[in-house]
């Protein structure tokens, strides 16, 4: 479905993306991770035809991103950070203006946007001006607005960010609607790792390049499946009683996290600690520890 | 295409209508040129010029009308940027021209309904008479001047990186075009250096094709010919539409909409 080759992008003396390779099948659920400024949302502008590479190749659906942009932006969904609706036209207006950027007819425009409100549960808000909407809903009306056109694949760049956690869910809940019922492609980043594990499968790119690919519990257990996690207001006194190298562990603020499939044993730290002032936790691996192995150290096998 | 620029003109017209106050002030405005500087200075030259000083700056009135109207409409591109509107065009499957295309057309509307309303109170007061407007003549030179300003606002928008604030567009750009138009005087009244200036601003052969096309007692001063108007018009709107597309078009410009996409500076 998206296939990317060498894909590199240069600003001036930065290298934000950096010979790229990316193969995305058709009907999957892909994560792009990786901390600020490691090149997800200048790898998501390139291919959703936003901005142009340095160098590389794209192609969404067999057609050339570079060539054809425009039939490629038929065929995409943006839902961005920002949201894109006119805070002073009302739902149903916002829909219908995207519906008439995109060529589609009025009246399926109309069916569309009817039934997709009903999904989503706003039909009662068609008339109401987007600025009278909660956060969550406003989220919501872009995401609609993102798939209006029935598009085949849906980009999603941090769709939930700055939302609270009841609204994140029922955003998610959303989407899973959408993949199930329109077959849709879907490309996420997001800062929220827990928001990643129902991919199909993750990129975590790390200053342009993809460092590692793989369906997340893959991945989770590629970094063993429990992690010793040990509580404490100075780690660095840890670090020194327990005598870790650089490499095995890492401090997350008040945590020191350890695998548990390296040295030194649970038992091993606990005999060390003994009489210290910190709590162990063994705790089952997540996708987040995997983001901050990654983030420390570049991949998980070091 | 035809679909999405209607939309995009319909849009306007209905947020035209709804903001009331700036609907207000855009007609106060030319009724305070009008009847206070219109009247004043007319009671200063009486008796010196065949008409009445006021019947003579009613079209360039008109025309400063299109020209806040439109231009201020076409600038907003420049403060727009931050809008959920522009994002959704942005990424519209559309060509680059596009966006271009359709805000000068916009804005030419925006422009329009102003100058229409301003003409209702003309005739409501009896300042001209319905029949020298109601003139397929009149209201294709309004159309014309509407475009031509909308061109100049979305060309001031697009070459302008520093002229990001009202008053400085205010100072710099509308009015040196307006008052160096012929809209307050006959040109040929004009010192020699300053004539060649106003020669080379368009919005003066949009002034003088509205003296052409509304019958009122200044069509007598007219200073070109309604055919060089005609041509001088169309020929700025088409160059600003030009530049202004392919400026839109550039990556740099484009990365600029596209980076207040997404806020995350990565």
């Amino acid at each position: 479905m998206i296939s990317a080759k060498g894909l590199s992008k240069k600003f001036e003396d930065t290298l934000a993306v950096d010979n790229l390779d990316l193969d995305i099948p058709e009907g999957q659920f892909f994560g792009l991770l990786g901390p600020n400024g490691s090149g997800k949302t200048t790898t998501i502008h390139m291919l959703s035809t936003l901005s142009l590479p340095t160098s590389g190749q794209i192609t969404i659906d067999g057609v050339d991103v570079l060539r054809k942009p425009i039939v490629v932006r038929k065929n995409i969904g943006l839902v961005f950070q920002e949201s894109a609706l006119d805070r002073t036209m009302t739902v149903y207006e916002n829909l219908s203006f995207s519906a008439a950027l995109y060529g589609i007819p009025r009246r399926t425009a109309d069916d569309r946007i009817n039934s997709l409100l009903k999904l989503f549960d706003l039909s009662d808000k068609k008339r109401s001006p987007v600025a009278r909407l909660s956060g969550g809903m406003r989220r919501a009306v872009d995401l609609i607005r993102g798939v209006l056109h029935q598009p085949k694949i849906l980009f999603l760049d941090e769709p939930t960010v700055g939302l609270d956690l009841p609204s994140r869910r029922k955003i998610w809940r959303f989407v899973q609607q959408l993949i199930a019922e329109e077959k849709l492609t879907v490309i996420l980043t997001t800062h929220y790792l827990e928001e990643a594990t129902p991919c199909d499968r993750v990129c975590f790119i790390r200053k342009g390049k993809a460092v590692e690919l793989g369906a997340p519990r893959e991945l989770i257990d590629r970094l063993g499946d429990d992690i010793f996690e040990i509580e404490s207001e100075k780690p660095e006194e840890v670090v020194n009683l327990l005598g870790l190298k650089n490499s095995e562990y890492i401090v997350d603020s008040n945590a020191l996290l350890i695998r548990s499939d390296r040295d030194p044993t649970f038992d091993e730290i606990r005999k060390r600690l003994a009489g210290h002032q910190s709590k162990i936790l063994v705790r089952k691996t997540n996708l987040n520890d995997v983001f901050l192995w990654i983030s420390s150290s570049g991949d998980l096998t070091t | 295409m035809i679909r999405a620029l209607s939309a995009v003109m319909a849009r306007e017209l209905r947020k035209t209508i709804r903001q009331k106050s700036r609907l207000l002030a855009s007609t106060v405005r030319p009724l305070i040129w009008l009847f206070i500087i219109g009247g004043g200075i007319g009671s200063i030259t009486e008796n010196q010029q065949p008409g009445s000083y006021q019947e003579f700056i009613i079209p360039g009135i008109l025309g400063m009308t299109l020209l806040f109207g439109a231009m201020l409409s076409a600038l907003t591109t420049v403060y727009d940027k931050e809008s959920g509107v522009m994002r959704m065009m942005v990424i519209a499957p559309l060509p680059s021209y596009w966006i271009s295309l359709s805000k000068m057309l916009s804005a030419t509307i925006a422009g329009m309904i102003q100058g229409f309303i301003l003409c209702i109170i003309l005739v409501i007061s009896g300042l001209t008479g319905l029949s020298q407007l109601a003139s397929v003549e009149f209201v294709a030179a309004v159309t014309l001047t509407a475009l031509a300003c909308s061109g100049l606002g979305m060309l001031t928008a697009a070459i302008s990186k520093s002229l990001d604030n009202f008053a400085a567009i205010m100072n710099f750009v509308i009015f040196p075009v307006f008052f160096l138009s012929g809209a307050l005087y006959p040109i040929s009244t004009l010192p020699a250096e300053i004539q060649w200036i106003t020669i080379i601003n368009p919005f003066t052969y949009g002034v003088d094709l509205l003296k052409h096309a509304a019958h009122t007692g200044s069509g007598h001063s007219v200073d070109f010919s309604m055919m060089l108007d005609c041509i001088i018009l169309a020929l700025f709107t088409i160059f600003a539409l030009a530049i202004s597309s392919w400026q839109f078009g550039r990556e740099s410009t484009r990365s600029t909409l596209i980076g207040t996409l997404t806020r995350a500076k990565n």
